[in-house]
């Protein structure tokens, strides 16, 4: 059927679903709905269609019923008078000697959203809730949720939420745990579900019996729990032993969540809970599905902040296959730096070699910045390493190479030497800005040692007309101004221009203020500036790689299976290495 | 929990959506669009992409993304590992997962939709109870419900919900008796350019039918179980008498199941069996590089090793590949230079080859990139991690079931050869 525009469609769509003849014929009937539905999953504007549809609840046919449903949920909202009809056929459904009928209608009349319905609903929930099908009664507890967020400001009766607590022993398990979901919603103000001694001990030997959406569930409610003598945390935590090395890392998870927060004042028991779960975090990080293997990366990088010796034989197995993922090897990239020891550092080095001339851009310069950051230990590898990567002169390399250069000398000072023999040359294949404001810091720390310093300064000088960046501009200005400091006789004619073009051509405010101060400072005379240019060059305080004391558990416990770990954002705050430099 | 889903297509059309909660704009997705935008390739797309009130969390699967939208805090692994089922039973049930075969089934998968979620919350995901509520559309079935206008909805209770071993329903009945095992290894390695390796790493499956009357009770023990480290069951298997013995004891579910899934440890490195003699050269300043490819088993301990696929991603200086096979196909894409062989079956008389010329770009100066090669391949009757069976017994019921153990082992996602 053509689809030429939204009102054609509702049009004729209209007409078939009044023709009385298509009414009677039950087959044409459902497949003319069929249609209606399938209009509205491709986003086409139903709505106009409302009454015809109301009408077409009324019938015996489960499957119509279900696709009237849908389309009722959607659009209910915007017609709150026409679907006060609907009710009447719902509320005689929650009768029908058929459960599936009856936990259908329950399901569909919370689903309907409409506040103006919630006192003809409330009746037939409450019997649900005694219903002697358990799956009626699993629709009708979480239909009392539904409601709830419907009006938020209206008090629940507190009888319901009494039989709600009772319900939690009910012999249905799926009962139980829409419970549980209940409960934490409708309570939300009051902090959840409150849990005690017997309701613990009730959800945790049950545990057994419910599905993997369900332990978890109750796992996480769980964790609000706290025993009360050393005696019932030992029995619990060896209820759960089975639940830690789970195949269903979801399971895993949540059990290493509950056991962390469980043993927040016993820190030994916790760190041997982390090396059990080391297998299956490992399993998890080869499974077929790359989402799984991310999150299962993004968990183990918070677990070796505590624990760095936790996955040191297991190296190779973060080593990064061809075709994977851009996000999945930049985070392995990361956990392979925490992982360098002694041993086989030549073998990692040897990797990230390989990496850094991946076919995608930001995976390389991950690479060059991981070797950086094991450069601050075994700083003559990496710079052997990082010399031979600026050979191949390629740009976005070569601009990755010098910034981690950059960031290797401020914090390991006796690189310097190689690092200023390595720059020789390297201005012409950098293009972007980055690249160009860490040679430009470079040059002018390190200036005297550099002995092309002030030709490739003259470059970027007789070219600052064109220059648009103003990073590059402001390190320029810096740069030429510590260079003179050195070699005054080179550089003083440049630096004067400079200083002129600044101050009286340059059309940025920020440019022109810096060269203002710097055109005042010189004019106090040479020591004042050399006081105030030639500060600190390095921190090696702040590389320390190998021999950082780890975490305590607890600052990252919270944390654990949620969404946190997952954010973007490497560990170190390289910003403030930057903050520090200027 | 899980607010809404939506499915969308490769080419950014939103083709399915389905909301929990109340109804989130579309507009949401934009978000999404724009990572995807990004991404050079559709795999590149991260899987969690935070918006100023929500999370989008989503998986690819037969290039269909599912996108879930969050409005609070969950646990990732969850939300992860419920998509990825939902995505099995749709492909449970249609046979395949496509966009095409999701728009045909429409019903069936809002159906599917709503009884596997209610307010967000997973309910019901296991397949043999998703089954009993609504029929899986088959082309017999659909002709009938066609021609009486009868549906695919279940008018009973499933009873599935009465036993007391929750996995298995009483009152199973077969008139042959049988239970298959399938241990199906795939190894995943790198192997450099001289034939050593450098990480190798098994992870294994055992995978079982079992079609056996009443409520057996199965022991299997196997010759040398020391080889199997990291081991996860199915809930079935009695884990004390495991960790005392090392005997799997299980009453089996009925129908096809996972029974273990396993990973050897690796201290002495195996190798792929098969072994690659390459010379892929580029000479400065010549337009013509050369290609010369051949394969080899090696430790297969006789068993054919078939099913061969040899694939590699040129560098982007190559313009075209003549090249000759002596034994199956190859394709060669310029567009994406991917280089992709279809061997077959290696013979090991008269071993397959792949050797020709390149041609480069004019102009461009030697490619500096390190090609790998990929492989593929499958070898039956053979367990390359040296597990086997020892014996497998039944208990509890008094007729004599046909049982037969299968191995397999293929390559995994991560099998390759680097070549410089």
């Amino acid at each position: 059927m053509p689809y030429l525009g939204g009102e054609e469609t509702v049009r004729e769509l209209r007409r078939a679903l009044s023709n009385p003849n298509v009414q009677s014929d039950q087959l044409r009937y459902r497949n003319t709905i069929l249609k209606v539905i399938r209009a509205m999953s491709q986003g086409v504007d139903m709505s106009g269609l409302f009454s015809e549809m109301v009408k077409a609840c009324a019938t015996v046919d489960v499957v119509q019923k279900k696709l009237v449903y849908v389309f009722l949920c959607s659009y209910a909202a915007l017609n709150p008078e026409l679907s006060l009809l609907v009710i009447n056929t719902l509320r005689k459904d929650c009768q029908d000697p058929n459960p599936m009928v009856r936990s259908l209608a329950l399901r569909n009349m919370t689903n309907l959203r409409l506040p103006s319905l919630v006192e003809y609903v409330e009746q037939p929930l409450a019997a649900g809730l005694r219903d002697r099908a358990a799956c009626v009664r699993r629709v009708a507890v979480l239909g009392w949720a539904k409601l709830h967020n419907l009006q938020a400001s209206s008090e629940i009766d507190a009888a319901v939420v009494n039989e709600l607590y009772s319900l939690l022993r009910d012999p249905d398990p799926v009962v139980m745990v829409n419970c549980l979901r209940a409960l934490e919603e409708i309570l939300k103000d009051e902090g959840g579900v409150a849990i005690n001694k017997p309701i613990t001990h009730h959800l945790l030997n049950r545990l057994k019996e419910c599905d993997i959406w369900g332990q978890c569930q109750v796992l996480r409610v769980l964790q609000r729990y706290r025993p009360q003598s050393e005696d019932e945390l030992f029995d619990i935590l060896s209820l759960l032993d089975a639940s830690l090395v789970s195949p269903h890392p979801p399971i895993m998870a949540a059990t290493l969540s509950l056991f962390l927060s469980l043993c927040s004042g016993q820190p030994a028991v916790s760190l041997a809970a982390l090396e059990r779960v080391r297998g299956p975090l490992l399993a998890a990080c080869g499974s077929g599905s790359r989402e799984m293997r991310f999150t299962a990366l993004c968990h183990i990088q918070l677990l070796l902040r505590s624990i760095p010796g936790l996955m040191g034989a297991h190296y190779k197995r973060f080593f990064c296959g061809y075709a994977e993922p851009a996000y999945i090897k930049q985070r392995k990239m990361q956990v392979l730096v925490e992982l360098v020891n002694d041993e086989n550092v030549a073998m990692l080095l040897d990797e990230l070699k390989g990496y850094c001339t991946d076919v995608n851009a930001e995976t390389a310069q991950a690479a060059i910045t991981a070797i950086g950051r094991i450069g601050r230990s075994y700083s003559d590898r990496c710079l052997e390493i990082l010399t031979g990567l600026l050979g191949l002169k390629q740009d976005h390399i070569t601009s990755a190479v010098v910034q981690t250069m950059r960031d290797l000398v401020w914090v390991c000072p006796q690189c310097s030497d190689t690092v200023c023999f390595a720059l020789e040359g390297c201005e012409e294949t950098l293009q972007d800005s980055q690249g160009r404001q860490a040679l430009l810091w470079l040059l002018g720390v390190y200036g005297e040692r550099v002995s092309s310093a002030p030709y490739t300064l003259e470059v970027f000088i007789d070219g600052v007309r064109s220059e648009a960046s103003l990073g590059v501009k402001m390190e320029l200005l810096t740069a030429t101004m510590r260079l003179f400091l050195c070699r005054p006789a080179e550089t003083q004619d440049m630096l004067g221009r400079l200083l002129h073009y600044c101050i009286e051509e340059e059309t940025d405010m920020c440019v022109r203020d810096q060269a203002l101060l710097y055109y005042r400072l010189l004019h106090c005379g040479i020591e004042e500036t050399r006081k105030v240019l030639q500060g600190r060059r390095s921190d090696p305080s702040l590389g320390v790689l190998i021999g950082r004391p780890a975490e305590p558990v607890s600052q990252w416990a919270r944390s654990f299976n949620t969404l946190e770990p997952l954010r973007q954002g490497s560990i170190e705050t390289d910003g403030a290495l930057n903050r520090l430099k200027q | 929990m899980i607010h809404s889903l939506f499915l969308v297509n490769a080419s950014g059309d939103i083709f399915l959506e389905k909301h929990w909660k109340s109804v989130v704009s579309r507009s949401v997705c934009d978000y999404f669009f724009e990572a995807q935008e990004r991404a050079t390739e559709p795999e590149n797309v991260p899987p969690v992409i935070p918006t100023p009130h929500h999370y989008l969390i989503s998986v690819l699967r037969h290039r269909i993304y599912f996108v879930a939208v969050i409005q609070s805090e969950v646990p990732p692994l969850f939300v992860i590992e419920f998509l990825h089922r939902v995505v099995d039973t749709f492909q449970d049930y249609f046979g395949v997962c496509t966009e095409a075969a999701i728009k045909d089934n429409v019903v069936v998968v809002y159906e599917l939709l709503e009884e596997m979620l209610d307010n967000g919350f997973p309910l019901a995901t296991e397949s043999n109870i998703l089954k009993e509520l609504i029929k899986p559309p088959t082309i017999l079935r659909t002709m009938v419900n066609t021609i009486t206008g009868s549906t695919n909805v279940g008018e009973q209770l499933p009873t599935g919900q009465l036993s007391v071993v929750p996995w298995r329903r009483t009152g199973v009945k077969y008139t042959n008796n049988e239970a298959y095992f399938d241990v199906v290894e795939e190894i995943d390695a790198i192997i450099d350019k001289s034939g050593s390796t450098i990480t190798a790493e098994i992870q294994g499956v055992i995978d079982a039918c079992v079609k056996l009357t009443g409520m057996p009770d199965l022991t299997l023990s196997f010759m040398n179980p020391r080889l199997l480290d990291d081991v996860s069951f199915h809930p079935c298997v009695r884990f004390k008498r495991w960790e005392a013995e090392r005997i799997l004891s299980f009453i089996p579910p009925d129908g096809n199941f996972r029974l273990l899934s396993y990973h050897v440890s690796s201290q002495n490195l195996v190798a792929i069996p098969v072994y690659v003699k390459h010379n892929i050269t580029f000479r400065e300043g010549s337009s013509q590089g050369r290609f010369d490819l051949t394969l080899g088993p090696k430790q297969t301990m006789g068993k054919a090793v078939e099913s061969v696929l040899v694939s590699s991603q040129l560098p982007r200086g190559v313009l075209n590949a003549n090249l000759n096979p002596s034994q199956g196909t190859y394709t060669f894409d310029p567009v994406t230079k991917l280089l992709s062989w279809d061997v077959g079956k290696i013979n090991p008389q008269k071993l397959p080859s792949l050797k020709g010329t390149m041609s480069l770009q004019a102009g461009a100066s030697k490619p500096d990139e390190n090609p790998t090669i990929n492989i593929q391949f499958k070898i039956q009757q053979m367990a390359i991690s040296g597990l086997k069976v020892n014996r497998l017994d039944m208990y509890g019921e008094k007729y004599k079931p046909f049982k037969g153990i299968k191995y397999m082992t293929k390559a995994g996602n991560l099998c390759q050869f680097r070549l410089h």
